[in-house]
């Protein structure tokens, strides 16, 4: 009977159908990639992001177009001009941090043997919370500030960080403690995983420094 | 007694047809089973709710992309007004030639350079039975750690499938997705690292970064390649570089 024609092409069609199955079972493991495959509570926090993220780009175009406005009115040579391009750049410097800058924001004390990854891990919450400019002690942080183990200690762009040491964030103060102490957050997953002590402030007037840090690059030159 | 002989080979041969047919139909039932199960599971999600959820997400993304390409426009034009005056001596052109080169510092300027690029995607392999699917997708820890050691390595630009990272940049992981800047980006992530030679060399003698996302990669079989490039093209960062509460302390330009 196993040798008969029916035999094979019945052998033959059930172990097709166990590969058909096999892909689809493999498929239906990987990560979904359609958005009407993410769970509700997902697509809800995509869609406030993305709101959010959406009205931060209205006002920045709103506000260059504002800029443009003021070049266009002002024609490229006049002393107007000048104003126009002298307020962009403190504005750009502050931004990249190569100017100090002053505001409202939060103190976050830690005190606790943080590793590298885990002060990283710190710093970027706080940037996603919509900190404007961050440093460590006295260390404005840029793009590339990256906290190191070095010989001894800690280290950002070269300088060590004590045991103790104080985040500063400028930016909306509700919002950055409210990101930090939210349950099973980063603060509680230090607290609970590196035992570290960490206490947040909200401060009306933070001066931050400008890095010490040269970013003129070497390597990467602009597209003209 | 032939007659007999052959009638026992037959039972025995059906015996053994039999068997084979039972294991794999019993394999295909089990798979079909465990497929059945994720397609109920799946199904189950695609509600009405979460399609027009999908929708509205779909419609704020093109709305995002809309407002990206109509906000690199304006600066496109800035610059272009910047850079008209930069070749006289005059303090405008003065000002605007500092106002570029900040800029770039800053990776609000497209750019160009040597570097790396990094591709780094979900495991292909099966999940197996109580393990941990998250395990196997490459998720915002991992692009921290790789960004971590770029950076420590001396790039000075970096982009993530084409957003490029700056001071305010967070790698966040929102659910199953990972969010850079505004965009919600999706594997397989291409990093792309412009920095001088020996950038490749440095990075990968980075232990502290490159230890658990190289674990994570081993371990679960995470798709990884890196190969150096002579003429990456990096794009600027697209969003807004506005300070709501940050004011520059006075005299600082």
């Amino acid at each position: 009977m196993m040798g008969t024609p029916i035999a094979r092409w019945s052998l033959a069609l059930i172990a097709f159908l166990i590969g058909l199955a096999l892909v689809a079972q493999f498929r239906s493991q990987a990560r979904p990639v359609e958005l009407t495959s993410l769970p509700v509570a997902e697509l809800s926090t995509r869609i406030q992001t993305l709101s959010e993220a959406n009205g931060r780009l209205r006002t920045a175009l709103a506000e260059q177009r504002g800029l443009l406005a003021e070049y266009q009115a002002a024609g490229a040579q006049g002393s107007s001009a000048l104003d126009v391009s002298r307020e962009e750049l403190r504005r750009i410097r502050a931004y990249s941090g190569l100017a100090p800058v002053e505001g409202q924001g939060i103190t976050v004390q830690v005190s606790g043997a943080l590793d590298a990854i885990a002060l990283n891990d710190l710093i970027n919450e706080l940037r996603n919370a919509g900190a404007e400019a961050l440093a460590v002690d006295e260390t404005r942080l840029t793009a590339r500030s990256v906290v190191v183990q070095g010989a001894r200690t800690l280290e950002i762009d070269g300088a060590p960080i004590a045991r103790t040491f104080t985040l500063l964030a400028v930016g909306d103060p509700d919002g950055l403690v409210a990101a930090l102490q939210r349950p099973g957050g980063i603060v509680a997953q230090l607290e609970q995983f590196v035992s570290a002590a960490i206490t947040i402030s909200e401060t009306d007037t933070l001066r931050l420094p400008a890095t010490a840090t040269d970013l003129a690059p070497e390597a990467a030159t602009p597209v003209e | 007694m032939n007659v007999n002989h052959s009638a026992r080979g037959r039972i025995r041969i059906r015996s053994g047809w039999i068997l084979s047919m039972a294991l794999a139909l019993g394999a295909l039932g089990f798979v079909a089973a465990a497929q059945w199960n994720s397609e109920v599971q799946r199904t189950s999600y695609t509600t009405n709710a979460q399609q027009t959820l999908a929708e509205q997400a779909v419609s704020l993304e093109e709305e995002q992309d809309l407002l990206q390409t109509q906000l690199a426009a304006v600066e496109a034009e800035l610059a272009d007004i910047q850079a008209a005056s930069e070749g006289s001596q005059t303090a405008l052109a003065e000002v605007n030639e500092e106002l570029a080169e900040t800029r770039l510092a800053g990776g609000l300027t497209e750019v160009v350079g040597p570097g790396v690029v990094i591709e780094i995607a979900d495991s292909r392999r099966v999940l197996p039975a109580g393990e941990n699917p998250a395990n196997y997708i490459v998720l915002a820890d991992d692009l921290r750690d790789l960004v971590a050691a770029l950076w420590h390595a001396g790039a000075e630009a970096i982009a993530i499938n084409g957003e490029r990272l700056v001071a305010t940049t967070s790698i966040y992981g929102v659910g199953s997705s990972v969010l850079v800047n505004t965009a919600f980006l999706s594997p397989t992530f291409r990093l792309e690292a412009v920095g001088p030679g020996q950038l490749e060399e440095r990075f990968r003698v980075e232990p502290a970064y490159l230890g658990r996302v190289a674990q994570r990669i081993e371990a679960f079989d995470l798709e990884f390649a890196m190969v150096s490039s002579t003429d990456l093209r990096l794009p600027p960062f697209i969003g807004s570089t506005g300070l709501r509460w940050a004011v520059p302390v006075e005299g600082s330009e």
